[in-house]
């Protein structure tokens, strides 16, 4: 996301050298949008050791009104009653329409079965759908071997010997073309994430590379840096993703619908994938 | 061998004069200048009243008429803003004929000509051509009190601009990488500063500007939509002379003379803009405070030079070059940052008169875009970059064989050189590296002719045929270009005229925002890349309502294949495979141009209104998912219904001068989503209550647009030559363009039973941001 974040810099610059003093150039504006038919969301990644789950909502028009009350926002967005099924081995794992909340990392699910998934790099899964409305979304996945951090270094500035960074190594194989993602929080991953972006591995001029960050830890943080090992359709899908949330109305901007890697008559947006990753937690001491 | 093609140039004209000779008659050729510079006067007239004939001078000045032998002719020699000049000639044989001509000062109004051009063009085969000058547009300053010929000249109807203070040109449909801008004939790809709100053309320095929107001549190829053509002054052959400003934001100061008297001048030109002094100074008066960060540098800058020498009667050799840059740059503890982009070009020109009735030009030009990033933090650099060079040659012939036929030919070549998304980075142990980017060669070719053909009083066609081609690494294009224009006189004060043109253009922008960007690449035709191809028909009429007030309608309808768009998702940048982000369609454009121009008298000034409508479509690949594939055809940003502007100059007296503008145009289009969805993500991933879902490109029309700049010219006449200020007020009645518009989601915290605090969605508002309020300019001018 690097280099999306040039645009942004250019767009702060601008904007700023002709907002800076010119009294209010913003204002409130009614947007009449054209019609817009609401479509079906799935988001499922498979992770070995986990259970076999899946969140299915549904969009809405733009400026649809929100639900007033809190418990009323989820059932606003969650699709019941689908016929939600993956085939494994040739072997057919029904996911029935039953809320999961994982506590542990706070997500939510609204189909599932508790059998976890196998730790298999090498047979695909087969997703198969049916809405309530008799339509089908399909896909299939693979789970992509996990790629480890070989090693997590931290630099401390030479001038203000308070603040460090951190390099994070891995060793990328050449013969294939990899995507990852890669994501670098600060104190607990449930807050925000300091660095969250995908890339691949066309422009590594050796096998073993390195992601870095911003001179901004002290000594005592925490830091947890993690390397998803991804699809080109996960890729894909959550950068645009991105773009579509970046480009609000930026005049530099790329928009992008969504790019999904589901099939079927439903139309539907979203993401099949295996989710394969390491994780490693740093101390930062000198 | 060195001869052969100038044999075959000579054999040509014989063999033309052989077909069309004309016993009786000699021929009367020569330069004209102005007698205060010595500049060459592009455009001049020479009449000859008693044979209802003339010509006009072409872009160095030369002109070439046939005159009947033993007799007494007056030949009358005028041009807009300066008193004619009148000879009687008795022609005993072909004739050389320099002709100086003088400015007209307040005293020699009634001699000044200025009607006769309005006259010419009604009866020019010319069409779809607009020209503004500097001195208009110097009148008429732009964002912060800068004169901008480039932006001035988007007044004329057929040329609206793209968003709001930007220079980027949509002409006729076209998109802004399909205009060919030429200064001194070498090619600018990237014409704008300040990402687009300031061109790169100093106004001191041009002589003259040009814009074609169709009906284009033979000799121009290269681009579908409009040819901008602007030649640099020559420099003062006569005496030292400057001219300068300082403004708000940026000062210039233009110098010329004569090296020799007569015989060869210079002229250099440099212009700064100096906002970076005042952040500099504000940064380092922050020095010292731990809680200030640093404010990033800005500034451009611009140099023209051009020396111009009479090597003989005969030959004269011009070297003119502009180097401009963008700078922009950040320095902090840990991170550095520093961006420029500019362009370099450089033009060796050298003309040489054969005879009374063929002339040459043949030019060496160099022209080099290029935009750099360079980022580096402790022990990492990174760095972004394209550029595109460009060596080319180019001989153009200009051969009156007489009164009836003028013909054109010439040849030219381009060798191209690009690099496209260079980027590099690593550690400096060289441990780790990233880098991508394509480099690529091309090789560019053409060759044409036409013909000015006088068919009689009335009707006259210029006609031609251009052989255009390109080579890229094994792969060679070739296109033809048929090219006519025709106009019928119905009388002195009503034309008809009516064109074709087909254009094919090897190079592409990759542009992803409609704004014009420093980043935006230039990418060769390819294997898998076509060259563009347009064709445009084109008619009108001109009626001159009287001597001074010209109305023109024209409508125009253009057919675009091979037309790029990026797929969605597209990865623009550092993408060793960029063509595999493009889709490839086709498109249409339609309108229609009225004008009423008045161009004598103490008011002046022009109403244009275009109707126009833009489409694109029949992409195949459009969204790799296949899910929101865009139907049909879909219309680009630019794609503007209405475009009214309103120019006006009123003299009140020789020391006051005052100007209105006012522009009114459909709201540009802007790609809004349609719904939103909830997007969980993975555990560590950033829960996203609203993610805007895109389908149908460019769904949603701005506010129109409307705007009135006032302005007060108050000249002064010290004894070293003259000056003034000029009061200018932009966006008189503050109204707020739309720039943009953006979506607010609210949000409301909520905790939940175990004391969890969470976000959830309650609304989303609309927000239309402006650039620019009302904003009051002042700039002192001189010229001595």
């Amino acid at each position: 996301m690097r280099l999306e974040a040039n645009y942004v810099i250019l767009f702060l610059f601008v904007s700023s050298l002709f907002l800076s003093g010119c009294g209010d150039l913003e204002k409130d504006i009614l947007v009449d949008l054209p019609e817009y038919e609401n479509q079906i969301v799935l988001e499922a990644y498979l992770e070995p050791g986990k259970p076999f789950r899946l969140l299915l909502t549904n969009s809405a028009s733009y400026f649809a009104p929100f639900p007033q009350e809190e418990d009323q926002f989820l059932q606003s967005i969650l699709l019941q009653d689908a016929t939600v099924s993956i085939t494994y081995n040739n072997e057919v794992i029904e996911l029935t329409n039953q809320f999961s909340f994982d506590a542990e990392t706070g997500k939510l699910f609204n189909y599932f079965n508790q059998r976890n998934v196998p730790e298999d790099y090498e047979k695909s899964f087969d997703l198969q759908v049916t809405t309530p409305t008799g339509e089908t979304i399909m896909a299939t996945t693979k789970i992509l071997p996990v790629v480890p951090i070989d090693s997590t270094l931290i630099f401390f500035d030479e001038d203000q010997d308070t603040l460090a960074r951190a390099e994070t190594y891995l060793t990328d194989d050449g013969d294939t073309h990899n995507f990852y993602r890669r994501t670098v929080h600060l104190g607990s991953l449930e807050n925000e994430a300091e660095q969250d972006f995908v890339t691949d591995d066309v422009f590594f001029e050796t096998e073993k590379f390195f992601f870095g960050t911003a001179p901004d830890y002290t000594i005592g943080d925490t830091l947890i840096f993690t390397i998803y090992h991804i699809d080109q359709d996960y890729f894909q899908f959550w950068r645009s993703v991105q773009l579509s949330i970046l480009s609000n109305g930026n005049p530099f901007g790329q928009p992008s619908p969504i790019i999904s890697n589901l099939g079927g008559t439903a139309n539907a947006i979203g993401v099949f994938t295996g989710l394969s990753y390491d994780r490693e937690v740093t101390i930062i001491e000198k | 061998m060195q001869r052969k093609p100038a044999g075959l140039i000579f054999a040509f004209c014989f063999f033309l004069n052989f077909l069309f000779s004309q016993d009786s008659f000699f021929t009367l050729s020569g330069i004209i200048s102005d007698s205060q510079s010595g500049e060459t006067l592009i455009g001049a007239t020479v009449n000859i009243p008693q044979l209802g004939t003339g010509t006009i001078t072409n872009e160095y000045g030369f002109y070439s008429i046939q005159i009947p032998a033993n007799d007494t002719i007056l030949v009358l020699f005028s041009y807009v803003g300066f008193q004619s000049v009148e000879r009687k000639l008795f022609l005993k044989g072909d004739e050389k004929q320099n002709v100086e001509m003088s400015e007209a000062g307040i005293e020699l109004e009634e001699v000044v000509v200025r009607a006769n051009t309005l006259e010419d063009r009604v009866g020019s085969t010319e069409m779809s051509v607009e020209t503004i000058s500097p001195k208009e547009a110097k009148l008429l300053p732009v964002l912060f009190g800068e004169s901008d010929i480039l932006k001035t000249i988007q007044l004329k109807p057929g040329l609206p601009s793209g968003s709001e203070g930007t220079t980027g040109l949509f002409v006729r449909g076209g998109g802004s990488d399909q205009n060919l801008i030429v200064l001194d004939e070498a090619i600018v790809y990237n014409a704008s500063h300040l990402f687009g709100f300031f061109s790169t053309f100093n106004t001191d320095a041009v002589k003259d500007l040009k814009i074609y929107k169709g009906g284009f001549p033979s000799q121009y190829g290269g681009r579908l939509s409009s040819v901008i053509d602007v030649k640099l002054k020559e420099g003062n052959k006569k005496k030292f002379s400057g001219a300068g400003g300082i403004g708000l934001i940026s000062s210039r100061l233009t110098l010329e003379g004569p090296i020799k008297k007569d015989k060869s001048s210079f002229m250099i030109s440099g212009r700064r803009t100096y906002v970076d002094l005042i952040t500099n100074a504000i940064n380092n008066s922050n020095r010292d405070n731990p809680d200030s960060d640093p404010i990033p540098a800005y500034f451009f800058y611009d140099l023209n030079t051009k020396l111009n020498f009479e090597l003989g009667e005969n030959d004269k050799l011009y070297i003119s070059g502009y180097f401009g840059r963008d700078v922009f740059n950040f320095e902090g503890d840990f991170f550095d940052f520093d961006f420029f982009w500019g362009n370099g070009t450089g033009t060796a020109r050298w003309n040489h008169i054969f005879n009374s009735q063929l002339f040459a030009n043949t030019t060496f030009t160099y022209s080099d875009y290029k935009y750099n990033i360079a980022n580096r933090f402790d022990g990492f650099t990174f760095e972004v970059g394209s550029n595109i060079e460009d060596v080319n040659l180019k001989t153009d012939f200009y051969y009156a064989l007489n009164n009836q036929h003028t013909f054109r030919f010439g040849l030219n070549a381009t060798r191209h050189e690009f690099t496209v998304g260079r980027l590099q980075a690593g550690s400096d142990d060289g441990e780790v590296a990233f880098s991508a980017g394509q480099d690529f060669n091309g090789l560019e070719f053409g060759s044409y002719i036409s013909d000015l053909w006088k068919i009689n009083d009335r009707a006259s066609l210029n006609a031609g045929l251009r052989l255009s081609g390109f080579n890229n690494e094994g792969t060679t294009y070739f296109g033809l270009e048929p090219r006519a224009a025709f106009n019928y006189s119905f009388t002195k004060k009503f034309s008809f005229k009516a064109s074709y043109a087909r254009m094919y253009q090897y190079l592409h922008l990759v542009a992803a925002a409609g704004l014009t960007l420093p980043t935006d690449v230039w990418y060769p035709s390819t294997e898998k890349v076509k060259p563009q191809r347009s064709d445009q028909v084109a008619a009108g009429i001109n009626y001159l309502l009287s001597k001074d007030l010209l109305f023109s309608v024209e409508t125009y309808y253009k057919w675009l294949d091979n037309q790029i768009e990026f797929v969605d998702g597209a990865r623009l940048f550092a993408n060793d495979n960029l063509e595999e982000e493009f889709a490839i369609g086709r498109g249409k454009a339609y309108g229609l141009e009225v004008s009423l121009e008045k161009t004598e008298g103490q008011l002046t000034g022009w109403i244009g209104y275009t109707y126009a409508r833009i489409r694109r479509g029949e992409f195949e690949t459009l969204d790799p998912s296949g899910i929101f594939s865009q139907q049909g055809y879909f219309s680009p940003i630019y794609d503007r219904r209405h475009d009214l502007s309103i120019v006006l100059f009123y003299e009140l007296s020789r020391k006051i001068n005052l100007t209105s503008t006012f522009v009114y145009g459909s709201g540009d289009l802007r790609w809004m989503p349609l719904g939103r969805f909830t997007f969980q993500d993975v555990y560590g991933g950033n829960f996203e209550a609203v993610v805007p879902l895109y389908a149908d490109r460019n769904n949603y029309r701005l506010a129109p647009y409307n705007r009135l700049d006032l302005g007060l010219i108050i000249n002064f006449f010290p004894k070293w030559g003259e000056s003034d200020l000029t009061i200018n007020i932009i966006n008189l009645y503050n109204r707020r363009n739309a720039f943009f518009v953006y979506f607010d989601p609210s949000f409301r915290e909520v905790t939940d039973t175990e004391g969890n605090v969470f976000e959830i969605p309650t609304g989303i508002q609309a927000k239309q941001v402006s650039l620019f309020p009302i904003l009051p300019s002042l700039t002192y001018n001189f010229k001595f």
